[in-house]
């Protein structure tokens, strides 16, 4: 089963999961947000998503759709409107690869 | 029901775990309901005498006491020597239960002696859970004994006896020395007071030792004790460390060793060795060593019973060998060996396992003619195989049918329905059934996850997507980070899906 492969990849994979859980300094824009220095990028992505479902930020009519307010549009590329489906790769962008 | 079969041989009872393995189509993703986990808890009983020794540790504290502490026990006698007691209490209060805060030997002789003021309760059975208390914490041995001969000195009532020579022995077999000093000084000390070291000893110290990881210690001290007739391991003993080294060492070694116990010792393997090493190798998809086990135990003159058989079928089983397991189940047959609930289970799963849903559907009623009764196992097996056919309405409706008979469905069913059905594209019925398991506060398998996942992300359902997400985290389904990368992957797929115009 494909799902399972696909779990087994990340604990088989040091490298990824340690993209997942390391923790790093993060950019000044994310520091505000979160409201701490250092985080993993998914300590990062939890945060934003419960910040989305506290504030209420998805569209009611279409909830795959999020209307970022002020604090969220600076960490999103100032977009005012994204799609959850997009979220992660976007998260992802304050995370680059670290060269050795 | 399975396991209480054969209770004569408690060496056999934990295999059956094993057993359990190919009923469960997703064993090794998830979770067993209690109802069937129950297996895997008996875990070894410790035998007679053996028990005698551990049960005397009832008393070993729960909650660290100290000293201080100690003396506001539930029952003081000194008070009960001012008021006797009232009629609710016990008419004998037991003395409360005795931690050593450390391993300190003169503090531990201090508290011993003020017990001396419960000495009307003081059998032996508390003296020992009291040197087993302090053994536990006790960094050698030497310690222990002093205190023992304190409790005699300064309670001539309590005389040592096998049990007190057994919690030594055992102390010094959870930390020995290189050499085995201290294991073989606590062994000519229980010999030099007259309690000869028997099996039980024996059974006590090899088990002892390879729970505590020391395995080839272990080995070096069933070698020495098999040279005495009294303290030979028997063979649940022998079958223990079998069970042991097979997990930490390769088949030859422990062919060898098995060998080596033949031919030097005479302690001979029996059926449940061959069945631990059958197992073994079954597990590791080596069927052929597996057979040629079977004919090896065949020429020692064993026949082979049912368990062996259901371990073969198993192996073939896992490997999607369908039709290979039937044949075992044939010769079994043939054999007048009677099959049992675990057998038909094996066979349904791996029919189903490898696309032959009509001839396991066959046995579901074969069995029912033989008077062993479908469980939630069989049923889930059988879903399990429909799902793969592709037909997964089939499998919900085998669900109707299941609980129609007063079978109720496990969280391994659900999960099994769940991937069937967003598989096969039936979403909408998919997202029903996750309502009742989320209801049901039922966890979510890795592979149902993934699979949910995907079907609504390609529906375009990314919101629920994510709800899916929360309640896995939630409800402990999945690590953090397994669901979250599940996530990810889905999305980056759902993306490039997009792109070729596959999703909405």
């Amino acid at each position: 089963m494909l799902p399972q492969r696909m779990k087994k990849a990340v604990t088989d994979n040091p490298k990824k999961l340690a993209t997942l859980i390391d923790l790093v300094n993060l950019p000044s824009t994310f520091k505000d947000f979160v409201g701490r220095s250092q985080s993993s990028r998914l300590g990062c992505f939890k945060h934003v998503w419960s910040y989305i479902k506290d504030n209420k930020l998805q569209d009611p009519n279409n909830k795959n759709i999020v209307h970022c307010d002020k604090q969220l549009k600076k960490i999103l590329l100032g977009k005012t409107q994204v799609e959850l489906a997009e979220l992660p790769m976007l998260i992802k962008l304050h995370f680059p690869k670290v060269q050795k | 029901m399975f396991l209480t079969r054969r209770p004569q041989n408690p060496s056999k009872t934990p295999k059956s775990a094993g057993f359990r393995n190919p009923q469960n189509p997703f064993k090794k993703m998830g979770k067993l309901p209690p109802s069937l986990r129950t297996g895997k808890n008996i875990v070894l009983p410790l035998r007679s005498l053996s028990k005698d020794v551990r049960s005397s540790s009832p008393q070993e504290p729960e909650e660290s006491q100290s000293q201080s502490s100690f003396h506001h026990g539930r029952k003081p006698p000194k008070s009960n020597t001012k008021n006797p007691p009232t009629s609710t209490t016990p008419r004998r209060p037991s003395p409360p239960p005795i931690t050593f805060p450390s391993s300190d030997i003169s503090a531990a002789k201090t508290l011993v002696t003020s017990l001396t003021k419960y000495s009307p309760f003081l059998n032996n059975r508390f003296c020992n859970a009291v040197l087993e208390s302090f053994s536990s914490v006790s960094s050698n041995i030497q310690d222990s004994i002093f205190l023992l001969n304190h409790i005699t000195k300064v309670h001539p009532s309590f005389t040592p006896d096998k049990s007190s020579y057994h919690i030594l022995l055992s102390q010094s077999c959870t930390k020995p020395d290189p050499d085995l000093s201290n294991v073989n000084r606590a062994l000519t000390l229980m010999a030099s007071k007259g309690f000869q070291p028997d099996k039980v000893t024996t059974d006590i110290a090899i088990r002892t030792l390879c729970s505590s990881g020391h395995e080839e210690d272990a080995i070096e001290l069933i070698k020495k004790l098999s040279q005495v007739q009294f303290t030979k391991p028997d063979t649940y003993t022998y079958n223990f460390m079998v069970k042991r080294l097979i997990k930490i060492r390769t088949l030859s070694s422990v062919s060898s060793f098995i060998d080596e116990m033949k031919k030097k010792f005479g302690v001979k393997p029996d059926l449940v060795t061959y069945t631990i090493l059958i197992d073994h190798v079954c597990n590791g998809k080596n069927l052929h060593e597996a057979m040629r086990l079977l004919d090896v135990l065949e020429e020692e003159g064993f026949k082979p019973d049912c368990y062996l058989y259901n371990t073969i079928m198993k192996g073939y089983c896992m490997l999607s060998h369908g039709g290979e397991a039937l044949k075992v189940y044939r010769k079994m047959i043939e054999d007048k060996i009677e099959p049992d609930l675990i057998t038909y289970n094996t066979l349904i799963y791996g029919l189903s396992r490898s696309g032959k849903v009509k001839e396991a559907k066959r046995f579901l009623k074969e069995m029912v003619k033989m008077g062993h009764f479908p469980d939630v196992v069989t049923y889930t097996s059988l879903m399990n195989g429909l799902c793969r056919e592709g037909n997964a309405l089939g499998a919900l409706e085998l669900l109707g049918e299941m609980e129609d008979k007063g079978c109720s469905a496990n969280e391994c069913t659900y999960n099994t329905l769940l991937h069937g059905l967003c598989k096969g594209k039936e979403l909408d019925k998919g997202v029903e059934l996750y309502g009742v398991m989320k209801k049901d506060g039922m966890k979510l398998e890795s592979g149902s996850y993934g699979t949910f996942l995907r079907a609504l992300c390609r529906s375009g359902r990314v919101a629920e997507a994510y709800e899916v997400f929360d309640y896995a985290l939630e409800s402990k389904s999945l690590s953090d980070v397994a669901a979250y990368s599940t996530l990810e992957d889905t999305l980056k797929w759902l993306k490039k899906a997009k792109e070729q115009g596959l999703a909405v």
